[in-house]
């Protein structure tokens, strides 16, 4: 503050002193003009003014040269100073030292510099934590197994991840920009299903799309099975419309087939010991003579504990086979109504044991069906096995009733037993379900009805099941009649029943 | 019933062919045995049999190979002997290894019983 104001006098002396000339010129200039006409005061310019200009003049061209030098130097601060700026070097100070307004443009450019490094330094830290979390997401995204992929409202593809660049052997410059249906084609066309679906989901946010089990072809041209999920996101200001994740089943169809492979190991290893258990109690039922009632009702009620478990045995493996889609029906023409007469011819021992009844309610005729004997005889089992255990001795009715419709037959198994709680209905096909209520009364693996509704299902047909608690259950199922009618060869129903799923006798007649 | 009809039996596990065995001769047929696959082919080769029963997994041979051998490149070498395989294996696989080399049948033993089986030979042969 005190230097400033000691600028400020110095200034003002030098400004005053180069006055100085200028006003003596002036003052002499003046005079002689009054004194011209009297002569009096007349004075020889070149005597006297012109030193006294000359004198004066000097100082004055000094004392301005100093003063301009003055005024220049903060211009020329501020002007290094903006070039600094410019350069990026926000800590460049304005701070000219100058008198007056230059000392407030400084100090406000310097308030502007200030604010502007705060700013840049701000935007800087901003756009390190966006990198930053940008590659957090890279590094999540290309560490996940799954394939990820990201989708334009074009359908093209914005985003691949590393894991989708390695199950579909494509690079990322290789898919980016191209439409998802063109570089991941499936077996079967399901790209397309996908890109169809996506394009009629547009608008629908969140909207999720699942496919199982899709063949997916390699760019190498191999083959692999993958489950793929779709989530659209219209509304997501980056402008990815679906986000597709997609899972390699290679690995779990391998350990899915050691599974089999193991289940099919231990069903033979136990069937060994089963086979020992059951054909000496064969044996024994038989040939032992002199047995009382009581002791043959043991022997028997033996063999049905045997047989109980060589027919889970079975099923256990079959559950396996059928979750690995690896259950092979042999398609036949089958006459239905030939089938059920000699079905139920070979299951009415075990209504007559206990005093049962088995009624058969059929149609004089029936379209030919194509169908697996054994399985349909499966299902057949599994639906009498249940009526059985669920009506009671002397008093159960069990109604077989066959119907055809246009496309389908109809066959229905109706018995007046203890029926089901309608809570049980919607689970009742599940696989190892059991009723609660009936845990304890009856026996079962709770995977009949499980392996039943695979058979039908795998036949194009359905099974279903009504029930009263305390009046008794219905359970039907429906097989389609093909468009075509199928022709019955002579060999189709000779095939002799071994009583397994999975054994077989050829025509004799036929070889 | 069965008069003198012949049967082979290839089986590895001795009291299972003991058991089979016992019914088969009650039912009146005359029964061989073999322990092994190798015995079975030799066995079959030099004598004409109404029916050969084989096990699958057996020492030296197994009874596919067996059947193979006996059916011939062609597929129809000793067509008048009934080839049944009875196993306790029952991958499809297997079950379709055995249709395709002209086996006559497919059984799970622990699937049938002792007196069924005699049933099912009684029809077959």
């Amino acid at each position: 503050m005190q230097r400033t104001r000691f600028k400020r006098q110095i200034l003002a002396l030098f400004f005053i002193v180069s006055l100085i000339p200028a006003l003596t010129v002036a003052a002499i200039w003046y005079l002689d003009a009054q004194v011209g006409g009297s002569g009096r005061y007349e004075l020889d310019i070149k005597t006297f003014v012109l030193p006294i200009f000359i004198l004066g003049i000097g100082p004055a061209l000094l004392l301005s040269l100093a003063f301009a030098e003055l005024l220049a130097r903060p211009v020329r601060r501020i002007h290094a100073a903006a070039l600094e700026l410019a350069r990026g070097n926000y800590k460049t100070h304005f701070q000219t030292g100058g008198a007056g307004e230059f000392k407030e443009i400084g100090a406000a450019l310097d308030r502007v510099a200030g604010q502007l490094e705060r700013t840049i330094s701000e935007t800087a830290s901003e756009t390190a934590l966006i990198e930053a979390e940008r590659n957090k997401l890279r590094g999540v995204l290309n560490s996940m197994t799954d394939g990820v992929f990201a989708l334009d409202r074009g359908g093209r593809i914005i985003l691949f991840n590393k894991a989708a660049s390695e199950i579909t052997g494509r690079s990322i410059e290789e898919v980016a920009g191209q439409l998802a249906e063109k570089v991941m084609p499936f077996r079967d066309g399901g790209e397309l299903v996908m890109a169809r679906w996506l394009a009629t989901q547009g608008g629908v946010d969140h909207q999720i799309g699942q496919w199982r089990g899709l063949e997916l072809y390699r760019a190498d041209g191999a083959s692999l099975y993958v489950d793929v999920q779709a989530v659209v996101l219209s509304q997501d200001p980056n402008g990815i419309n679906a986000l597709v994740t997609f899972h390699d089943l290679t690995k779990s169809h391998q350990l899915e087939e050691m599974k089999i492979d193991f289940v099919a190991l231990a069903a033979h290893e136990l069937r060994t010991p089963l086979t020992e258990i059951k054909g000496y109690l064969d044996i024994l039922q038989h040939e032992a003579k002199g047995l009382k009632a009581a002791d043959k009702r043991l022997l028997d009620r033996t063999m049905e504990s045997a047989t109980q478990l060589s027919g889970l045995v079975n099923n256990l493996l079959n559950v396996a086979r059928i979750e690995h889609g690896e259950i092979n029906y042999q398609p036949l023409t089958v006459d239905f109504l030939a089938f059920i007469e000699e079905f139920s011819r070979s299951v009415e021992w075990r209504f007559k044991d206990e005093g049962r009844t088995l009624k058969l309610s059929l149609p004089a005729r029936l379209p030919l069906i194509v169908g697996d004997p054994n399985g349909l005889r499966e299902v057949m089992t599994n639906l009498i096995d249940n009526a059985l255990a669920h009506t009671q001795p002397k008093l159960g009715i069990v109604t077989i009733a066959v119907r055809a419709h246009r496309t389908e037959i109809e066959v229905s198994l109706s018995d007046n037993g203890s029926g089901m709680p309608a809570s049980a209905l919607p689970r009742l096909f599940t696989k190892f379900y059991r009723i609660d209520e009936y845990k304890a009364t009856t026996r079962g693996t709770g995977l009949g009805l499980y392996i039943s509704k695979s058979i039908i299902e795998a036949h194009g047909g359905e099974i279903w099941a009504e029930s009263v608690e305390g009046m008794g259950s219905t359970f039907s199922f429906r097989l389609p009649i093909p468009k075509i009618a199928p022709k019955l060869k002579p060999s189709n129903n000779k095939a002799k029943d071994t009583r397994g799923a999975h054994g077989w006798i050829k025509d004799n007649t036929v070889r | 019933m069965a008069g003198s009809k012949t049967i082979l039996f290839v089986e590895d596990d001795k009291p299972i062919s003991e058991m089979y065995a016992r019914v088969l001769e009650r039912e009146g047929y005359t029964v061989d045995f073999a322990y092994n696959g190798t015995d079975g082919l030799n066995l079959a080769t030099n004598k004409a049999y109404d029916l050969i029963l084989l096990d699958i997994m057996m020492p030296e041979m197994n009874g596919i190979e067996v059947l193979r051998r006996l059916r011939g490149d062609d597929g129809h070498g000793h067509t008048e002997t009934k080839i049944v395989i009875l196993t306790n294996l029952a991958q499809d696989k297997t079950s379709q290894e055995a249709l395709k080399a002209q086996a006559d049948g497919y059984i799970i033993k622990a699937d049938i019983v002792p007196s069924q089986l005699a049933g099912l030979i009684s029809e077959l042969i």
